[in-house]
């Protein structure tokens, strides 16, 4: 990662003193703003600080599902660009970002689940998305190996199908990116740690880093999991995100058994099959706040019986790799992306729980516009922080039945 | 992930038995001139500390008992209140 050898993206750039824009963390998120920084705006002065390196951190560790079928007005049509921009991103970057758009398959396993999955259903219609109702025969057709009996658990009722979605790798997201920004001159910086954020009369004046002081009139705070803390440890500003261990394993390769991105909210469990022939799967968040990426047996066995219940083909099958992430979840589900307020020049780009993925591209494009112009673009306007005090939260989670850390 | 709390009723349970409660944020603000700023500080905003912050849990599959504990989040460990908050834990 360090070593001798040149990396892909190109030469290591020496830490100037001041730059025009800087980043912190350099997520897919923080690439993504960088590259459109540079190509769409010309301010190709940009310098990326990334404390370990670029994909470390949910860029690396996410389960690469890719969709736009979410439950609000405002929601649904930055998804939807986010998922029109992969193939365009293919082009664009000249990298393979190997966009497998196999289709999303959320099971609902009560008639309440199938009412509510109307509703997002006819959001996503209303907003030229592909997204239908099926039901349980339906479901089986589509995945032969799913469980349709009625003597599981959770028996399915149906599914919301949606076949724009699918997979994207994720860390060909991250080099390929990393290239681009490269190509258009944009310096990152990994193994660069941010000390502090620096503002003076209302304004952002610079950054302090491991390595020396920058000076600079923009700083992006897009640093995933580790935001809200550099937020309020660094500038006093709290945020409405608690930080949470969200965890994924795989079993070891199979033959192709499963063509979709099936997830079931009553198990709690997602699931596809990777190219590589691995069944990725994940969880539920773990419920109370934490930095720590560890694992426990508790997950393992809460996956083994899930899937052996909807996927009963895959009992025996073993688990190979299991890793953890962290998720920054806001109250409503829905990313807060602001700028300027209460500093100019101070952007933020957080709060977005276990979506960061499948964002970034189109977030990228939105978090670079509002950077280079100052103004906020349309598609952005309804996440702005002040819209807790204001009482206005977006209704991403269908029922709030606990204030819980997540959900 | 394995975390080992101690309920003041029930001495040290596993961390699943309980639900979280958030950070500690002192008193709920008083009605008398609450702003819609105060109110949403105290019921969404959070410091996300990074080490050894105070919090609320409550002994959900067990005796029910609400309490304040520490817990380091960077080792999400259970641990002793630092000096200055000794005897108001």
């Amino acid at each position: 990662m360090f070593g001798k050898r040149k990396p892909l993206w190109g030469t290591k750039k020496r830490l100037k003193s001041s730059y025009d824009a800087v980043i912190i963390g350099g997520g897919l998120h923080g690439l993504a703003a960088a590259y459109y920084l540079a190509k769409e705006h010309g301010l190709t002065d940009v310098a990326i600080l990334e404390k370990r390196y670029i994909g470390f951190g949910g860029a690396g560790r996410n389960t690469a599902i890719v969709r736009a079928n979410q439950r609000t007005q405002e929601n649904v049509p930055l998804y939807k660009e986010a998922l029109d921009l992969w193939p365009v991103l293919t082009k664009e970057l000249n990298f393979n970002l190997m966009f497998n758009n196999c289709g999303n398959l959320n099971l609902m396993h009560s008639e309440a689940a199938m009412k509510a999955a109307r509703m997002t259903i006819a959001t996503a219609q209303f907003h030229g998305v592909e997204s239908h109702l099926i039901d349980a025969k339906e479901a089986k057709a589509l995945v032969p190996a799913l469980n349709i009996s009625e003597d599981i658990t959770f028996p399915i009722h149906g599914a919301m199908y949606h076949p724009p979605g699918g997979i994207v790798r994720h860390d060909a997201v991250v080099w390929g990116l990393a290239k681009g920004c490269a190509k258009h001159g944009v310096h990152i910086h990994q193994q660069t740690e941010a000390t502090g954020i620096l503002s003076a009369g209302g304004r952002i004046t610079g950054v302090d880093t491991a390595r020396g002081r920058i000076q600079t009139p923009r700083v992006l705070v897009s640093a995933g999991g580790y935001s809200a803390g550099i937020m309020y440890h660094m500038l006093g500003i709290k945020l409405p995100i608690s930080v949470l261990t969200i965890q994924a394993m795989v079993t070891q390769p199979l033959k192709p058994i499963l063509d979709h991105v099936v997830s079931s909210g009553a198990y709690h469990c997602y699931a596809n099959q990777t190219l590589k022939g691995e069944i990725a799967t994940g969880a539920h968040m773990d419920p109370w706040p934490n930095y720590t990426t560890q694992n426990t047996a508790h997950y393992i066995k809460h996956q083994a019986e899930a899937l052996s219940d909807w996927l009963p083909c895959l009992r025996g099958v073993k688990f190979m790799r299991i890793w953890g992430g962290l998720a920054d979840m806001t109250p409503d589900m829905a990313p807060v992306m602001d700028g300027n307020d209460p500093i100019d020049g101070l952007y933020m780009d957080c709060g977005w729980g276990y979506f960061g993925f499948k964002s970034c591209s189109a977030v990228g494009k939105y978090m670079a516009e509002y950077m280079a112009t100052g103004n906020c673009p349309e598609m952005l306007k309804p996440f702005h922080l002040r819209r807790y005090e204001n009482h206005r939260l977006m209704g991403e989670t269908a029922a709030l039945v606990n204030y819980t850390p997540d959900n | 992930m394995a975390l080992t709390l101690t309920c003041p009723v029930c001495g040290k349970r596993n961390g699943y038995e309980f639900r979280y409660g958030g950070e500690d944020k002192g008193p709920r603000p008083a009605e008398e001139g609450l702003t819609p700023r105060a109110w949403c500080d105290y019921v969404h905003m959070n410091t996300c500390t990074v080490g050894i912050q105070k919090e609320w849990w409550c002994h959900r599959d067990g005796c029910g008992a609400w309490f304040t504990t520490f817990r380091d989040t960077t080792k999400n460990l259970e641990v002793k209140p630092p000096e200055a908050e000794n005897g108001q834990a």
